[in-house]
């Protein structure tokens, strides 16, 4: 595929050219998203697999040569996001180590298709959640597993480095996701699958204390 | 139409070096002839102010981000190192590299002398009555951490109280909860004023005879405001509290003298204050140190070593296990000579102008809520601003600045979460300055950030 090709990512009658229109009452807002990265039909859209996905993601961002059409494309991603019920906005759903608050809600449906929801308090935040929702929304367990945080480097905003630190706001919550997709697929199915990071446990007198405070 | 002729600022004579620094000099001028038809310009922010005279001194800031001028405005977070401090550090392990305090051969001995030398400097930097009470380690946070298990975990009992504020560092908070877990000590926080600064007139009330040490710190990182630590400190020694003063925000921006302040432990960190990171100091007074048990044990902070017991070194060897960070140490000393050669007195006087500075041009900015007191003739403002602006979260307006300005602020908690929440914010933006920053500094970022608000208004 051909990233310099404008005619790929800035297609004549893309929502992002107008902020106004992105903001209009379409209903698939997966669907508009995806028309910012490719002209392909909507239906053919609907068959890419995750891996394709971040591809195209990592395509469309390095196509953007200048920092700020970064942020003005996820601040367009941001107004797609879909609503998110204020009664999920519980402790339960809050990623942890962001410097935005951020929620996730993750659901598996009876095929092993997960569904993702997710909000924040910071606009550039819930951009790039939108295109994490965009991936990994009604993909299945499997998948979602295989996305690693460095296939997404090029949406760094501004961070250049692969370092995770409390900034880096998508890769906290890429590994949430993929986290708890982890516990749901444990709890159905009963077993454990091993991994770094469903095998981190404490113990001792620093458990003792989260214990106490969670108690608290 | 306004005309400007030969304009050049003599410098007033305090700004000249005090004490001669081989490593740096000012270039100053004279005022020629001046047919001068515009406004006069401010003397101390104005062409020749000490951020234009010292910026040369500090090559990171010359550099472009995103193609426009680097205006780094995150100096609590850390400070920016002079060329006097980057070739003391390149000098020492071209020169001089090698383990201190044991050796016999030159280099260790050199190594060993411009060690302690830094000691000294630093002693002499904060009027302590003596080096041996100055102990180096890895930043601030380490030297409170020491004083919690050493000193803490020996002094605390069930029921003593430990009374700190709520605008503390989450270094200053951390340590002496686990401290109070252990021991069963109770820890009471004195909340703001409606000027949002810690309230010392509550701080007064709650000490008592159970009271055993006070944390508290010097200047806010994130209020800006400036304690009277030697009146607090007296109110705490009446009742018999030890007072640990968190340091890391007024050392580097002003006198600090901690025979005025009495306090009985103070800590700061090198990276703040223009020295490299990975050190920082406790003071602590002598015979507070010399009752205090090791902290780390190992190399270096022994006296005798056998196989079921040991003996320990006199402080500070014996807070200062293993290896020290030497170059670090000595990075430091160059940095104290660099300041020192400004002097301190100078640079509080003109971050003070600076700070009023950045404050007034703040409230220019649309729906914008600054945090801290006010400045006043009565209340001095530490040259950083925390401030949230209506409707735009504070990690964007930072990504933007960054972006589209090149400018570099920070967002988030400030490892301040308690104030965070006691103000009912999630999280702010945050501008903080050193002498090196100019008034054309705070220009620009004024300008990056009006342009931020409104980038963001247009897509709501």
């Amino acid at each position: 595929m051909n990233t310099k090709n404008p005619q790929i990512f800035m297609p004549l009658n893309c929502a992002f050219l107008s902020p106004a229109k992105s903001r209009s009452r379409n209903t698939n807002p997966r669907n508009r998203a995806a028309f910012c990265l490719t002209i392909s039909e909507p239906p053919l859209l609907q068959t890419l697999s995750v891996f394709q996905k971040v591809q195209a993601l990592d395509l469309e961002f390095k196509s953007l040569s200048e920092p700020i059409d970064r942020v003005k494309r996820l601040l367009h991603y941001a107004n797609l996001l879909p609503q998110f019920d204020e009664s999920a906005k519980i402790l339960e759903n809050r990623v942890m180590g962001c410097t935005a608050q951020v929620w996730l809600e993750v659901k598996m449906d009876n095929n092993g298709v997960m569904k993702f929801r997710v909000d924040s308090d910071s606009e550039i935040t819930k951009g790039f959640c939108s295109c994490l929702i965009w991936v990994l929304d009604g993909a299945k367990f499997e998948e979602i597993l295989t996305v690693q945080t460095d296939d997404l480097i090029e949406m760094n905003v501004g961070l250049p480095s692969r370092g995770h630190s409390r900034v880096n706001t998508w890769h906290n919550v890429l590994i949430s996701m993929q986290k708890r997709t982890k516990d749901l697929v444990e709890e159905r199915n009963g077993q454990t699958i091993p991994s770094l990071i469903h095998d981190i446990t404490v113990n001792g007198s620093y458990k003792e204390t989260q214990n106490h405070n969670a108690v608290m | 139409m306004n005309t400007m002729e030969g304009v050049v600022l003599k410098l007033p004579y305090s700004f000249r070096i005090i004490k001669p620094n081989p490593n740096r000099t000012f270039r100053t001028v004279s005022l020629a002839s001046a047919s001068v038809t515009v406004a006069s310009p401010d003397p101390i922010l104005g062409p020749g102010s000490l951020g234009h005279l010292t910026r040369p001194d500090f090559p990171i800031l010359h550099q472009e981000v995103n193609g426009k001028r680097l205006v780094y405005l995150d100096n609590a977070a850390t400070s920016q190192k002079p060329t006097a401090v980057i070739r003391a550090l390149q000098k020492y392990y071209e020169a001089w590299n090698s383990n201190v305090h044991r050796g016999i051969h030159f280099l260790s001995a050199k190594a060993t002398d411009e060690y302690e030398l830094a000691r000294h400097k630093v002693a002499n930097f904060i009027n302590a009555s003596d080096s041996r009470e100055i102990v180096f380690t890895r930043n601030a946070t380490e030297a409170i951490n020491l004083v919690a298990y050493s000193w803490g975990l020996s002094n605390l009992k069930a029921g003593d109280e430990v009374i700190l504020s709520i605008a503390e560092h989450h270094s200053a908070i951390v340590p002496w909860q686990f401290v109070a877990q252990k021991t069963g000590a109770i820890l009471k926080f004195v909340s703001l004023t409606d000027n949002e600064v810690p309230d010392i007139g509550k701080l007064r009330e709650m000490l008592s005879k159970k009271t055993k040490l006070l944390v508290v710190h010097h200047v806010s990182n994130v209020l800006a405001s400036v304690l009277p630590i030697n009146q607090i400190v007296s109110w705490a020694h009446d009742v018999g509290a030890k007072v640990l003063v968190d340091a890391c925000q007024s050392v580097p921006h002003m006198v600090v003298d901690v025979k005025n302040l009495d306090a009985d432990f103070l800590v700061a960190s090198s990276h703040k204050m223009c020295g490299p990171t990975g050190i920082g100091f406790l003071y602590g007074k002598s015979e507070l140190l010399s009752a205090m048990p090791p902290f780390l044990g190992g190399g270096e902070m022994i006296a005798d070593v056998f196989l079921d017991h040991s003996t320990f070194a006199e402080p500070p060897s014996r807070f200062e296990a293993g290896t020290p960070a030497i170059g670090e140490a000595i990075g430091l000393g160059a940095a104290i000579d660099y300041l020192s050669g400004i002097g301190m007195q100078n640079i509080h006087d003109y971050e003070v102008e600076l700070a009023n500075y950045l404050y007034d041009s703040l409230q220019s900015v649309p729906k914008i809520r600054v945090y801290g007191p006010a400045p006043s003739q009565t209340v001095d403002r530490a040259a950083l601003c925390s401030f949230n602006v209506e409707d735009v979260h504070p990690t964007d307006l930072a990504t933007f600045l960054d972006q589209q300005h090149s400018i570099a602020i920070r967002s988030g908690h400030h490892c301040a979460q308690p104030l965070h929440r006691y103000l009912g914010i999630n999280a702010s933006a945050r501008a903080s300055l050193h002498f090196y920053n100019t008034k054309e500094d705070v220009d620009d970022f004024i300008r990056g950030l009006k342009d931020t608000v409104s980038f963001f208004a247009s897509y709501k």
